[in-house]
């Protein structure tokens, strides 16, 4: 059995907020304190309707799974609250919905546990959930102390598993949540309950966690040499504590542009994934590492590695992150290459990314799945 | 620099955390205590004259230059009790002056309201933690650490042989990181502090609180709100000096001592 008989083909859409009004590029930080007079809401408004379109179109290509996450005080996404968004697509949808997810601590982890049974019991079982400890920036917009944030992430994913896998009433006594009645309705229409990952940057903490609890591992941010240790590592601490070690486990990110031929490819794709790396991902070393947010050798760590945020050139992008612009043959091959590479089946995809225009999507979405993902699974033939 | 030269180091396990205490001065000389801010880089300088009249303790508080982390820190109450037991392991039962710069005056102010019977005379050194509206505090997380340095004294050069001549050196990042971080559990949530304003007029040691006129980060317009608030206080205020109040002023120095004596 290899990785490639179970690919799983996500389409993850940040829902930028684009185009920027002029002097965004002499902003240290396009996040946290970047003016929100900065957002036009009839901009807004166009865009989230465009946006809606194109998470319905990737349901009708056939994509296993639509992902989308959360992020505060940002142009990065105009997803602020995911739930919303998966709520809103649903009813539209067949294919399974990712969110991937509100940072339990920043929400009262009993009401989040129903907010997701909610999407589950909705969507009749189409749900997957991540629980993001949150970057660097969400604490410094939301009222939650950094310091204590891996305490308060760890203790509420316990609440939002307990209560979605233990029958209610009951109580709920801990350091930061304390419950007389943990009783959520509904409960969730997965058994037992909806899949759950720990997205994190690859901290020994989240991995730890993660491999602990036996929850699924999805890493962002890093590049990818070093999420291969990652995965290596998460799933010998997930065998260690007796869980199951299998290709679902790991979710891992491509950002990929198919067209006609590789020149192309890149041209069309190149300038927005420069601007996602330059502009969306544009902050400053203190937003990203709160006081407390990290632990003291973690840091150390940090600030003696390279980061992503908002400095690039295309052949370091390409060189260290999982980037792949061309034919479909070249792509399907590229990411044919990163699962077995990582052994894992599960692919986020970035096929809309930065100020791409609508009818690159359109293309890329449609070419990704009328050419690639019919290449990806004949390969599943090919190694049987 | 040296920062520690000629001090005694005493190493201590208070309550399970590894605690660090500078010792300056004759053991038997009356008891200066001094609580220091929130980074410790300027060293320990100005605290050598005290050494003359009196025997000078400087503990490193929990998370904070060679003293260890503490379990289970959550808020100031956590320090206050730590250094009730780190008192009694130094004998320090009654007659104590204590001196708090900025945080460590926030920290002493806690310490005095419950722990009065131990001290003699108070000193608070442009003590952080007070709501004045109409002379706020800089909030110290909003400040990008680099230009951090700039507004804790009037006359720079004071900082110059603290700072690192590589400003992205590795070593002093990390420990600024280590000493926030510490700040952060006990002062993200809580930037002011709920016990002080309640409590402080149960508090009657005689106490001095003492100002920069050019403090950039707790304006000196807050002087009067805790001389107003601590019942037995003067409220003294020294001109060409800022934050680092100590480190800038011989005067201010000389103050304390005498106040002390």
């Amino acid at each position: 059995m290899s990785v490639l008989d179970e690919l799983e083909f996500m389409f993850f859409h940040f829902l930028p907020y684009t185009p920027l009004p002029d002097g965004y590029k002499e902003a240290d930080s396009l996040w946290v304190d970047y003016p929100n007079t900065n957002f036009d809401p009839v901009v807004g408004h166009e865009l989230y309707k465009r946006y809606w379109s194109e998470l319905l179109l990737a349901d009708k290509l056939g994509y296993d799974a639509i992902m989308v996450n959360e992020h505060h005080n940002t142009q990065y996404t105009m997803n602020p609250a995911p739930n919303l968004t998966a709520a809103a697509i649903i009813p539209h949808t067949s294919c399974r919905i990712g969110v991937f997810g509100t940072p339990p601590n920043f929400e009262q982890p009993n009401r989040l546990a129903e907010e997701y049974a909610m999407l589950d019991v909705m969507s009749g079982g189409r749900l997957e959930v991540a629980f993001p400890l949150g970057t660097g920036m969400e604490y410094w917009a939301n009222s939650v102390n950094p310091a204590t944030a891996r305490a308060r992430f760890r203790e509420a994913i316990d609440v939002i598993l307990k209560a979605w896998t233990q029958p209610g009433p009951m109580g709920y006594a801990g350091e930061f949540y304390n419950y007389r009645y943990l009783n959520p309705w509904p409960t969730p229409y997965q058994k037992p309950h909806p899949p759950a990952y720990i997205v994190g940057s690859g901290s020994e903490e989240t991995v730890e966690l993660a491999a602990e609890l036996g929850l699924g591992y999805s890493v962002v941010f890093i590049p990818t040499s070093a999420q291969l240790k990652v995965f290596d590592r998460y799933r010998e601490r997930l065998a260690h504590h007796g869980h199951e070690v299998n290709s679902k486990k790991v979710t891992f990110g491509v950002m990929a542009y198919v067209a006609e031929n590789d020149k192309q490819a890149e041209e069309e794709f190149m300038p927005h994934c420069m601007y996602f790396f330059e502009t969306g991902l544009k902050t400053t070393p203190r937003y990203l590492m709160p006081p407390g947010y990290l632990t003291v050798p973690e840091f150390r760590r940090r600030i003696s590695s390279a980061d992503v945020h908002g400095s690039a050139n295309w052949d370091d992008l390409t060189a260290i992150n999982r980037i792949v612009a061309g034919t479909p043959e070249k792509v399907a091959d590229a990411i044919a290459h990163w699962a077995e590479e990582a052994q894992a089946s599960r692919i986020s995809l970035n096929l809309a990314l930065g100020d791409m225009p609508h009818w690159k999507v359109v293309k890329n979405l449609t070419l990704f799945a009328e050419e690639v993902i019919p290449r990806l699974r004949a390969k599943k033939v090919a190694v049987v | 620099m040296n920062a520690t030269e000629g001090f005694e180091k005493l190493h201590l396990s208070v309550n399970g955390t590894d605690t660090v205490v500078l010792a300056l001065g004759d053991a038997a000389a009356p008891p200066l205590v001094f609580f220091h801010g929130a980074g410790t880089f300027h060293g320990w300088e100005f605290a050598r004259p005290w050494a003359a009249q009196f025997r000078v303790l400087i503990p490193h508080h929990p998370g904070f230059a060679e003293s260890g982390d503490m379990d289970g820190l959550r808020e100031f109450g956590d320090f206050v009790l730590h250094y009730g037991a780190l008192f009694d392991q130094l004998g320090l039962h009654r007659d104590v002056n204590l001196v708090g710069l900025s945080l460590g005056g926030r920290l002493a102010a806690r310490f005095a309201i419950s722990q009065q019977h131990r001290l003699r005379r108070l000193v608070l050194v442009a003590p952080a933690g007070l709501q004045v509206p109409e002379a706020p505090m800089e909030d110290l997380f909003r400040i990008p650490p680099e230009q951090i340095p700039a507004k804790l004294v009037k006359n720079f050069e004071v900082l110059l042989p603290w700072l690192p001549t590589d400003p992205h050196d590795l070593d002093f990042a990390v420990d600024r990181y280590r000493e926030t971080r510490t700040v952060a559990i006990v002062a993200w949530d809580e930037p002011f502090d709920r016990v002080i304003p309640r409590w402080m007029s149960t508090m009657t040691v005689p106490t001095l609180v003492m100002w920069g006129a050019d403090d950039a980060l707790i304006p000196v317009g807050q002087g009067k709100a805790w001389a107003d608030l601590v019942p037995d206080s003067e409220l003294r205020v020294f001109d060409d000096a800022g934050h680092l109040l100590l480190d800038e002023s011989p005067a201010a120095v000389q103050a304390v001592a005498e106040f002390c004596a």
